[in-house]
C-alpha cells in the first residue's frame, strides 16, 4: 500500500505551530475511516476469506479450504472470462483514445461553437449504463430495431446474437459513452501546452502534423497515461452495461469477469468460486494500477497518478 | 406476460402421473421443505407480476381479505430476477410468507436449507383441499415423500404455436413428424420467413426444444437416468442422437435470425409469430394468454394454430409425453410466525383456487388443476384450446417436469449455459455430453 | 459512469469545457481531421438519442410501420402515463433518497478525512497510512467485495432498505473524495491557516471557516461525480434490494424492460422519463458544474 501513498501525503511542514498536537486533528479522518473499512476494506478482506468456504446464499457458511480455486482454477470458463476482460479492455482502448487524442485535440482550439459540442458531447455521461443498454438493445434488435425499420441490410445483423459482433457493441456503446469524456480530458491537457513550444516550431517550420507528433502528443503524456488508466481500470466495471445488454451472451461471448462472478454467485449459487474470481478481479486491477503507475514514468513524485 | 417463462419453468416430476389428472408419482424427488418468513403480523406473499395473471393473483389475495380478518399484503414481481431474488430473500431471513415458486429443484433446494414448513400432515388432515388438485400437480410439490407446497394455478405444458395464416400463404401443413419439421424450414426459409421464434437468450427456451428430442428419441428414462444421479447418464446412444438433430436444425436456420439476442422475458418470440415473421413456436401453453392480449386478433380471429411436439421417426417415446408445468406452488416459510403461518394455511384452504379465481383463469385461457372443470372450459370463448391443453395434460403418459427446475440450482446453472453454447455451436453434442455428465451428482 | 470517474485520481486538468482559452492559442491553421471527427462523433451521440425521444412519442401500432427516424405525425404522451402509473415516482423518490443520503454523508466525512490529512498528514502516522488505504481504494475494482457486502447487509438486517445501498454507495465514494479534496486543500495558503490559527480559531471552525469556503467548488465537483455514480448506480440495489418499494430508478428501467416487453415507445419512454431529471439538472447547473469539474480535477 505504501506504493500509493507516497506521494498524496505531501506534508505541510510547519504549516502550523501546532507542532505534534495532531490527535484532535486526526479524529476527523476516522468517520470515513471507519466507513471505508466496514464497507470497504472489511469486504475486501471477506472475499478472500470466502474464497475458502462454501456457501449457497441459504444455508450455512462451511470452511472447505482450496476447493473453490481448485474449481475456478480448473475451469476453462476461467481463461475465458479474463480473455474476454481484457479483450474488452484493450479494443475499448483502442478505440477510444486516437478518437478521443483527435477529437480533444480540436476541441482545444478557440472555435466559437466548441462550447456547444462540450455540453453536447456530455450527455452520454449523464445517463445510467442501464439506460443506455436498453436503449442500444432497442436499437439494434434485428427483428424490431432500427436496421429492420430503415430496410437496411448492413444494421440488420444479429448484433448481439453473434459473439464477435457483440463484443463489438459492447466496445462501441463503451465508446459511445465515454469518447466524449475522454476528448475533454485531452482537451484539458492540450490547453496546458505553452504557446512558445508552437512557436519555435513554426519558426523551424515544422508542418502541423509534425506538430502534433513532435509537441503535441509527447507533451500529453501523462494525460494520456491518465485518460488510459481511467480506460483501463474503469473497463473492469463495465458490469451493468453488459448485464442490460447481453447478460454475457451469446453464451458465454461477453461474460468478462464482474459478470461471471455474479452469475456464479447469485445465479448458480457458489459464493465460494464466485468469491475466486472477486479476487483476481482485485489482483487484475491492482496489478493494471501498478503497471500504468510505472509506465507514468520515473518520477514518482509526479501527481498524475497518485490516485491510482 | 411474464409469467410465462416462469411458469414453465415447473417442472414435473419426471414420470408423474399417467393422467395429470389422474395420478401423480410422488416422484422421486426427495427433500423436506419448510416456509419462508416473516416478522409478524400480516402475512406476505409474493408472486409474478405480468398480465393477465398478476390481477387474477391479487384478486385471490383481495377476496381473501374481504372475507377474513387475516390480512395478507401482495408484492408482484417481474419473472426476471425473481428466481435470484427469492433466493437471496430466503438467505437473507426476509422470504415472504408465502413463497410462490415452480417446485422441483429449487424448492428441494429450500427444503434442504429447512425454509419452507412441511405440508404433509396439514394435507392429511384437509384432505379436501387435496383431493379437488390434480394428483398430477403434487409430484413437484413433493420431496422425499413430503408434500411442501400447496400446488396452485393452471397446467401449462409445452405447446407447438404455429400461425395458420402464414402456413396458408405458403401452402403448407402442420409438421407430424422429425422430417416434416426439417422440411418446412426449407420452404418457409425460401419465403423469407423465419421457421421458428426463438427467445434463446433466456436459454431455458432452447432447453424445452431438447427435452422434446431427448423424450421423442429416447423416451422419458433418459433425462430421467441424469436427474436421478446415475454415472455417465448423458453419454445414453438418444442423447446423441437428439443433440446431432438439434444442431442440425439450427445449422438449416431454423430460427429466426438473432434468436441469442432474444429474450423470452420481454415476448419478442411471441411478437414473432403474431407478427407473421416467424411461422412456429415452441413455447409453454401461457403464451396463449399473452398473444390473446398483445396480438391484436390473432388468437381471436383464429389464427393460432398448435399442436403437440410431433414424433421423431423411428424414436422410442410415447408421442403424448409432454413437458411443462404441472402447476404453480405455494410454500409457506419456516420462519414466519405463527400467526402468519395460520393466515396462509386459510388462504390455502380458502382462497386459493376459489370459484372466482378458478372462472378467472378460463377466462384468461389456461387450464386450472382444479378437477371437473370440464363444462366450464366448455362454455370458455377459448373452449378448443383449452380442450387441447385439458387432454393434452391429462392424456400425457409422463407429464415431465422442465429440466432446469428438476435439477439443483447449481447444475441447471451449467446445463443452461452449456445449452446456450451448444445452441451457439460453439460446442457439439460430445462436448455437451461430457460436460453435463461432469454435473452429474452436483 | 461513475464508477469509471471514479478512477480518475490525477491532477491532471481532466474537464475543462468551459476555461477561457488564451487568445491566439495554437498558431497552425484549422484542424481539419479533427473538426470532422468531432462533428461525425456528435452525430453518432444524437442519433440514439434522437430515435429514443422520438420513438418514446410514438404508438406501438406506428412505431412498426413507420420509418424509425421520422418524428410521429401525431405525437402521444400515452406511454409516459404507462410508465408514470407503473410506479415511476415511487422509484423517483427512491433514487433521490439513496443519492442525498449518500452523496452528503460521503462529501462530509471525505471532507473533514482530507483536511486532517493535509493539515497533519506530515506528523500523523495514522493519518498517512489512512490516507494509503483510501489510495489503494481507488486501485480496486469495489464491485468485487459485492459478496461480502451482501452478507454485511444481510447480518445487519438491512437487506431490502434503502439505507443497504446507502452505506457501501458512501464507503465506496470515499477514496476518489479525499483524493480530489486534500489535493484542493492543500492548496489554501499556509498563511491563512497561521492567521486563524493565531486569531485562536480550533481546527474544527478552521475547516468550516476558512477551508470549507474556499473548497467549494471542489466539493461541488465531488458531490456531482458521486452523485451521478450513485444515481445511476446498478449493482447494488441489483443486489442488496428486492421489493419493488425499494426499487430505484436503473434497475426499475431493466424491470421496465421486461414489463413492456416488445412495446419498444413505452420502453424508450421509460429511460426517456428516468433521464430527464439529470437532463434537467444539468442544464441548470452546468455552469456550475463544468467550471466544478475544471476546478476540481484540475487542481
Amino acid at each position: 500500500m505504501s506504493t500509493f501513498a507516497a506521494p498524496a501525503v505531501r506534508a505541510e511542514p510547519g504549516t502550523s505551530g501546532s507542532g505534534g498536537r495532531s490527535g484532535p486533528v486526526a479524529w476527523m479522518a476516522a468517520p470515513a475511516l471507519a466507513m471505508f473499512v466496514a464497507f470497504a476494506v472489511v469486504p475486501l478482506l471477506g472475499v478472500l476469506a470466502l474464497s475458502f468456504t462454501s456457501w449457497d446464499g441459504i444455508r450455512d457458511i462451511t470452511p472447505s479450504g482450496l476447493n473453490s480455486w481448485r474449481a475456478v482454477l480448473t475451469d476453462p470458463q476461467l481463461p475465458h472470462a479474463i480473455g474476454v476482460t481484457f479483450l474488452i479492455m484493450a479494443l475499448s482502448w483502442l478505440v477510444q483514445t486516437p478518437l478521443s487524442l483527435l477529437i480533444g485535440v480540436f476541441l482545444a482550439g478557440r472555435q466559437r461553437y466548441r462550447e456547444l459540442l462540450a455540453v453536447l458531447y456530455f450527455i452520454p455521461l449523464l445517463l445510467s449504463s442501464a439506460a443506455i443498454a436498453i436503449t442500444f438493445k432497442a436499437l439494434l434488435d434485428p427483428n424490431f430495431g432500427l436496421g429492420n425499420g430503415l430496410q437496411l441490410a448492413v444494421l440488420q445483423q444479429d448484433w448481439l446474437g453473434k459473439g464477435h459482433l457483440a463484443v463489438g457493441v459492447v466496445v462501441a456503446v463503451v465508446s459511445w459513452q465515454y469518447v466524449p469524456f475522454h476528448a475533454l480530458i485531452y482537451q484539458g491537457g492540450v490547453r496546458q501546452i505553452p504557446d512558445s513550444l508552437y512557436e519555435a516550431a513554426q519558426l523551424d517550420g515544422a508542418g502541423r502534423i509534425r506538430q502534433f507528433f513532435s509537441i503535441t502528443l509527447p507533451q500529453l503524456r501523462y494525460t494520456i497515461i491518465t485518460s488510459s488508466t481511467l480506460m483501463v481500470v474503469g473497463s473492469l466495471t463495465f458490469f451493468d452495461l453488459i448485464f442490460v445488454l447481453t447478460a454475457g451472451g451469446p453464451a458465454d461471448a461477453t461474460r468478462m469477469l464482474a459478470v461471471d462472478m455474479y452469475q456464479r454467485g447469485f445465479q448458480a449459487t457458489l459464493m465460494g468460486p464466485a468469491s475466486v474470481i472477486a479476487v483476481i478481479l482485485v489482483l487484475i486491477g491492482l496489478g493494471l494500477a501498478l503497471l500504468l503507475r510505472r509506465l507514468g514514468g520515473g518520477k514518482p513524485d509526479d501527481s498524475q497518478l497518485e490516485g491510482v | 406476460m411474464n409469467p410465462s417463462p416462469l411458469s414453465r419453468r415447473s417442472f414435473l416430476s419426471l414420470v408423474a402421473g399417467t393422467s395429470a389428472a389422474a395420478t401423480l408419482a410422488a416422484c422421486g424427488s426427495s427433500g423436506p421443505s419448510g416456509p419462508g418468513s416473516g416478522d409478524a403480523g400480516a402475512a406476505d406473499y409474493w408472486f409474478l407480476s405480468g398480465q393477465p395473471q398478476e390481477n387474477i393473483r391479487a384478486g385471490a389475495v383481495d377476496r381473501f381479505g374481504k372475507a377474513n380478518d387475516n390480512k395478507i399484503t401482495s408484492a408482484a414481481f417481474p419473472n426476471d430476477a425473481y428466481k435470484a431474488k427469492i433466493k437471496t430473500a430466503l438467505g437473507a431471513g426476509q422470504a415472504p410468507t408465502i413463497i410462490w415458486g415452480w417446485g422441483g429443484g429449487g424448492l428441494k433446494s429450500y427444503v434442504e436449507a429447512g425454509q419452507v414448513e412441511d405440508l404433509t400432515s396439514w394435507f392429511t388432515e384437509n384432505a379436501a383441499v387435496k383431493d379437488r388438485l390434480f394428483p398430477a400437480s403434487f409430484g413437484p410439490a413433493t420431496i422425499d415423500n413430503k408434500i411442501y407446497a400447496m400446488p396452485a394455478e393452471t397446467v401449462q405444458p409445452i405447446v407447438l404455436f404455429y400461425n395458420k395464416e402464414v402456413f396458408d400463404k405458403a401452402g403448407a401443413q402442420p409438421p407430424q413428424s422429425w422430417a416434416d419439421i426439417m422440411n418446412l424450414v426449407q420452404v418457409f426459409n425460401t419465403k423469407k420467413i423465419a421457421p421458428f421464434s426463438l427467445g434463446g437468450q433466456s436459454r431455458w427456451t432452447n432447453m424445452m426444444w431438447l427435452e422434446f428430442l431427448f423424450d421423442r428419441i429416447g423416451g422419458s428414462e433418459v433425462f430421467q437416468a441424469a436427474f436421478e444421479g446415475e454415472k455417465e447418464a448423458w453419454s445414453h446412444p438418444a442423447a446423441k442422437e437428439a443433440l446431432t438433430k438439434m444442431q442440425d436444425l439450427i445449422r438449416a436456420d431454423g430460427f429466426v435470425k438473432g434468436f441469442s439476442s432474444i429474450a423470452a422475458d420481454t415476448n419478442a418470440d411471441q411478437a414473432l409469430l403474431f407478427t407473421g415473421k416467424a411461422a412456429m413456436m415452441l413455447h409453454g401453453s401461457w403464451t396463449y394468454q399473452s398473444m390473446n392480449t398483445d396480438g391484436g386478433d390473432f388468437v381471436s380471429g383464429g389464427k393460432l394454430g398448435y399442436l403437440t411436439f410431433p414424433p421423431v421417426e423411428g424414436g422410442k417415446g410415447d408421442p403424448s409425453d409432454t413437458v411443462g408445468n404441472a402447476g404453480q406452488y405455494l410454500s409457506i416459510s419456516a420462519k414466519a410466525s405463527a400467526e402468519q403461518k395460520a393466515t396462509a394455511k386459510k388462504f390455502f384452504q380458502s382462497g386459493v383456487l376459489d370459484d372466482t379465481e378458478i372462472q378467472q383463469w378460463i377466462d384468461s385461457g389456461a387450464v386450472p388443476i382444479v378437477k371437473g372443470t370440464e363444462a366450464k372450459l366448455a362454455a370458455s370463448t377459448d373452449a378448443a384450446f383449452l380442450k387441447f391443453i385439458y387432454d393434452t395434460a391429462s392424456g400425457a403418459k409422463v407429464f415431465a417436469q422442465s429440466w432446469d427446475q428438476a435439477l439443483t440450482p447449481t447444475a441447471a446453472e451449467t446445463l443452461l449455459d452449456t445449452i446456450a453454447k451448444f445452441f451457439q455451436l460453439s460446442i457439439g453434442p460430445d462436448q455437451f455430453i461430457q460436460t453435463m455428465n461432469g454435473t452429474i451428482g452436483k | 459512469m461513475a464508477s469509471t470517474l471514479t478512477r480518475g485520481g490525477h491532477r491532471t486538468p481532466v474537464v475543462t469545457a468551459d476555461a477561457t482559452t488564451p487568445a491566439g492559442r495554437r498558431v497552425r491553421g484549422r484542424n481539419w481531421f479533427g473538426g470532422a471527427a468531432a462533428w461525425i462523433w456528435l452525430v453518432l451521440i444524437m442519433v440514439p438519442i434522437y430515435w429514443i425521444v422520438i420513438t418514446s412519442l410514438k404508438t406501438r401500432g406506428t412505431y412498426f410501420i413507420q420509418n424509425p427516424l421520422v418524428p410521429p405525425s401525431d405525437p402521444t404522451f400515452g406511454n409516459y402515463k404507462l410508465v408514470v402509473e407503473s410506479g415511476f415516482v415511487r422509484y423517483f423518490v427512491n433514487s433521490a433518497i439513496v443519492t442525498a443520503g449518500a452523496v452528503l454523508p460521503a462529501t462530509l466525512i471525505s471532507f473533514m478525512a482530507a483536511y486532517a490529512i493535509v493539515r497533519a498528514g506530515g506528523r500523523s502516522r495514522f493519518l498517512r497510512w489512512a490516507n494509503s488505504l483510501f489510495l489503494m481504494g481507488l486501485a480496486v475494482p469495489l464491485q468485487a467485495t459485492i459478496i461480502p457486502v451482501y452478507l454485511i447487509i444481510i447480518r445487519l438486517r438491512m437487506y431490502d432498505t434503502l439505507a443497504a445501498i446507502i452505506l457501501p454507495s458512501i464507503a465506496f465514494a470515499i477514496p476518489l473524495s479525499v483524493l480530489v479534496l486534500s489535493n484542493f486543500v492543500r492548496d489554501v495558503p499556509r498563511e491563512l491557516f497561521e492567521s486563524m490559527r493565531v486569531d485562536g480559531a480550533t481546527e474544527w471552525g478552521t475547516l468550516w471557516h476558512l477551508a470549507f469556503p474556499l473548497t467549494r467548488p471542489a466539493l461541488a465537483t465531488v458531490m456531482i461525480y458521486n452523485g451521478l455514480g450513485i444515481w445511476n448506480g446498478f449493482l447494488l440495489p441489483l443486489i442488496l434490494t428486492q421489493s419493488p418499494d425499494q426499487r430505484t430508478i436503473p434497475l426499475a428501467l431493466w424491470t421496465f424492460q421486461g414489463q413492456f416487453g416488445v412495446n419498444v415507445p413505452a420502453v424508450a419512454a421509460s429511460v426517456v422519463l428516468t433521464t430527464i431529471p439529470i437532463v434537467i439538472l444539468y442544464a441548470i447547473g452546468r455552469r456550475q458544474l463544468l467550471s466544478g469539474l475544471t476546478a476540481g480535477f484540475s487542481k
